[in-house]
């Protein structure tokens, strides 16, 4: 293996993807688009659903509840029925739906009366929000005649892992690594057209007919590929903040990263017969690489087959870094897992370009 | 034009179809588009609060959460996995029901309930959660509250949720993938293995091969466009007039592909112009998932006219006479593309004679 071979055809396919200025424009384009959309999407939680009282019957603390509302439950006052049912209608001061008081509702309550209340709902309200309202009106009612809850879920509650409450994942920080991810699988199509079209061209026969080795021109092809995708992942990730916690950490899985994709980009290049036969290969392996992504949108846990796809290191490695802040040795296994993967794709996308090469 | 010579392009272009990568993309991608967003984008913006119960005593209140409107309730095994997997944020919250909980709490006592709420959940989830698990033992007490509840609607209670307002959505990859990419990559395809020169020898010309390959795209856009309806249960039982729009809304957005087609010079051009101005045709789908958005911009997009009709029809319960301005505009922007059409038709005519 020789480094000026080696460096002659990066030289040569840099030419290549930089002589197309309407394609660099709009890489670049693209790329400016997806950073727009970061910066557009909300960057904190809202936790509160908001109610609108028409009464001031709540201006006493009230089985916890008060004007000022609690954890997750605020309350706006608003002096009439028809005030309150004009802003419910206008979604005015965020509030979501309305609960009308009638003005001897204390009084009632207290002497175990029954008395109505009327809830004002928006279309659309979420049935759980019925619910709550529901619930906490007949919460209210037990309160003031004086009959105790049998259980106390709100402040007996043990809270489970880390308590977000207060300080949850924003969508942005959400989609952060998602917009990364994305950028990196959208290189393995770069990568893979470029392949395709030295092995169409037949141009690879004429590379190795000079005296660059075979070895000589997959080295070249990978270290391009990885540096064609870690360059515009990294310069996404500046633009969008993605360096803020623990950089050498993120910038470790974004080579990583890059060397997965690049693996995945010479196996497509290598099976495509034309553009739309690399796209297709192409879109093959982007489509389930995607899903730890769009996954990790979701709450909760990962269905098992998930976890076997090979991009599944790579997105809990950047979310636990840039998302949790977690340290090196919290994400090591993951780390490994992207390792493994990256290698063994590297290998495996090295060795079926080789195969295919040789064949022409 | 020869309209016999168009059919033989057109016939051409179907007995190459079942072997091209392109038909099989084109049919393949609504489909898959159709499953994601159903499946995956409708339940990520309409989430639920998630509980889950532990019933070590087969208590009357785990029917009753099984059985909630708006809470999505499991029954787990045991303690262990209820507290694992709220810990993993598959559940918002859980609680544990202990052997003879619906007793004591009939008799009056007040015992002890489990409740765990997961740290990754919102506040206002958890105090749903809680409100709703305390209405549930209410009901196991028996004890009414002294108070009536009546639930009054307020305003337009015209509302849509969002598994309906992703509907433009799939529309839009149905027929443009058939009805921009198949010409386009078709005709950049043809150019670049110089088959269209071979073709352009014989008596067939130019106007007649767009003729062909615009119909194969039209036909095969409506007929996609059409089973993405179907599948959305979106026909709306006017499946004429569903035909009519995606009709001309695939005649649109094959005379910008058939341009496309013939002013890229390669198809990595292509594939990058429809990368960038992608985002120009999918505006108006953006706007329809976010109706607060101001509803003026989608209208300075041509694709706005066949798209808002579909969703009015299919949402609104709207008729062909109800979207007629729309569709006039429709038919306005696809007469006007026609001379685009004939001008780099020509001029890329000028360029085959030039390399030939």
């Amino acid at each position: 293996m020789t480094g000026s071979r080696i460096a002659a055809i990066i030289r040569k396919d840099f030419r290549e993807f930089s002589r197309n200025r309407f394609f660099v424009f709009i890489t670049l384009l693209v790329l400016v688009a997806y950073v727009a959309v970061f910066w557009f999407l909300p960057d904190s939680v809202d936790e509160t659903v908001r109610i609108g009282v028409s009464n001031t019957i709540l201006s006493t603390d009230v089985g916890g509840v008060t004007e000022s509302g609690t954890a997750g439950f605020a309350l706006e006052i608003y002096a009439s029925e028809e005030e309150l049912a004009a802003a419910v209608e206008e979604g005015r001061d965020g509030i979501v739906a309305g609960i009308s008081f009638p003005p001897d509702f204390l009084e009632s309550a207290a002497a175990g009366e029954a008395s109505t209340v009327v809830l004002l709902v928006p279309a659309g309200l979420p049935a759980e929000i019925e619910l709550l309202l529901e619930g906490a009106v007949a919460e209210l009612a037990f309160g003031l005649a004086g009959v105790p809850p049998p259980v106390d879920p709100i402040t007996e509650a043990v809270v489970l892992g880390t308590d977000r409450a207060g300080n949850q994942v924003s969508l942005q920080q959400q989609m952060r690594p998602l917009i990364l991810i994305l950028v990196l699988m959208v290189e393995t199509f770069a990568l893979s057209s470029l392949i395709a079209i030295e092995v169409q061209q037949r141009t690879a026969v004429a590379i190795l007919a000079t005296p660059v080795r075979i070895v000589d021109f997959l080295a070249a092809k990978g270290i391009f590929g990885i540096g064609l995708a870690f360059s515009e992942v990294v310069l996404l990730g500046l633009l969008i903040g993605a360096f803020a916690v623990n950089a050498p950490a993120v910038l470790m899985i974004l080579l990583l990263g890059a060397v997965l994709v690049t693996g995945f980009g010479m196996i497509a290049g290598s099976y495509g017969r034309d553009f739309m036969g690399t796209l297709l290969v192409s879109m093959l392996f982007m489509i389930p690489l995607m899903i730890p992504a769009f996954g990790a949108l979701f709450p909760g846990s990962s269905p098992t087959w998930v976890m076997a796809l090979p991009t599944y290191g790579l997105v809990q490695a950047l979310i636990r870094v840039t998302a949790d802040g977690e340290t090196w040795s919290q994400i090591a296994p993951s780390l490994l897992l992207l390792a493994a993967w990256g290698v063994a794709t590297f290998v495996a996308g090295a060795f079926i370009l080789r195969h295919r090469v040789a064949t022409l | 034009m020869n309209l016999h010579r168009s059919w033989y392009v057109l016939s051409r272009e179907l007995k190459l179809s079942p072997r091209s990568p392109l038909v099989f993309f084109a049919i393949a991608m609504p489909l898959l588009i159709t499953f994601l967003v159903s499946s995956v984008f409708g339940s990520l913006f309409d989430v639920s609060p998630k509980l889950a119960v532990a019933d070590l005593g087969n208590s009357e209140i785990t029917a009753a959460a099984v059985h909630l409107d708006g809470v999505e309730t499991t029954i787990v095994a045991d303690v262990e996995t209820l507290r694992r997997r709220v810990e993993a944020h598959d559940f918002d919250a859980g609680f544990v029901l202990p052997p003879g909980f619906d007793a004591s709490i009939r008799a009056g006592e007040q015992p002890e309930l489990e409740f765990y709420v997961s740290g990754a959940s919102l506040a206002s989830t958890r105090i749903i959660l809680a409100v709703t698990t305390l209405d549930l033992v209410r009901e196991i007490e028996g004890s009414e509250p002294p108070v009536t509840v009546v639930v009054t609607p307020v305003g337009n209670q015209d509302f849509v949720p969002i598994s309906d307002r992703l509907l433009p959505t799939m529309v839009i990859y149905a027929v443009m993938i058939a009805a921009i990419f198949l010409p386009a990559a078709s005709l950049v395809d043809e150019r670049e293995k110089r088959t269209l020169d071979a073709v352009l020898v014989t008596p067939t010309r130019m106007s007649d091969v767009l003729v062909g390959k615009g119909t194969f795209a039209v036909v095969l856009a409506v007929i996609l466009g059409f089973v993405t309806l179907a599948l959305n249960g979106a026909l709306a039982a006017q499946p004429l007039t569903m035909t009519l729009i995606l009709f001309i809304g695939s005649v649109m957005l094959m005379l910008m592909g058939l341009t496309l087609g013939l002013w890229a010079k390669d198809i990595t051009t292509m594939y990058t112009a429809i990368k960038g101005g992608g985002i120009i045709i999918f505006l108006p789908v953006i706007f329809t998932i976010f109706p607060g958005l101001p509803q003026w911009i989608p209208k300075l997009v041509p694709t706005y006219y066949f798209l808002q009709p579909i969703y009015d029809i299919a949402i609104h319960g709207d008729t062909l006479s109800d979207v007629v301005p729309e569709l006039a505009i429709a038919v306005v922007v696809c007469i006007a593309l026609v001379p685009l059409v004939v001008w780099v038709a020509r001029r890329s005519e000028r360029q085959l004679a030039m390399t030939v």
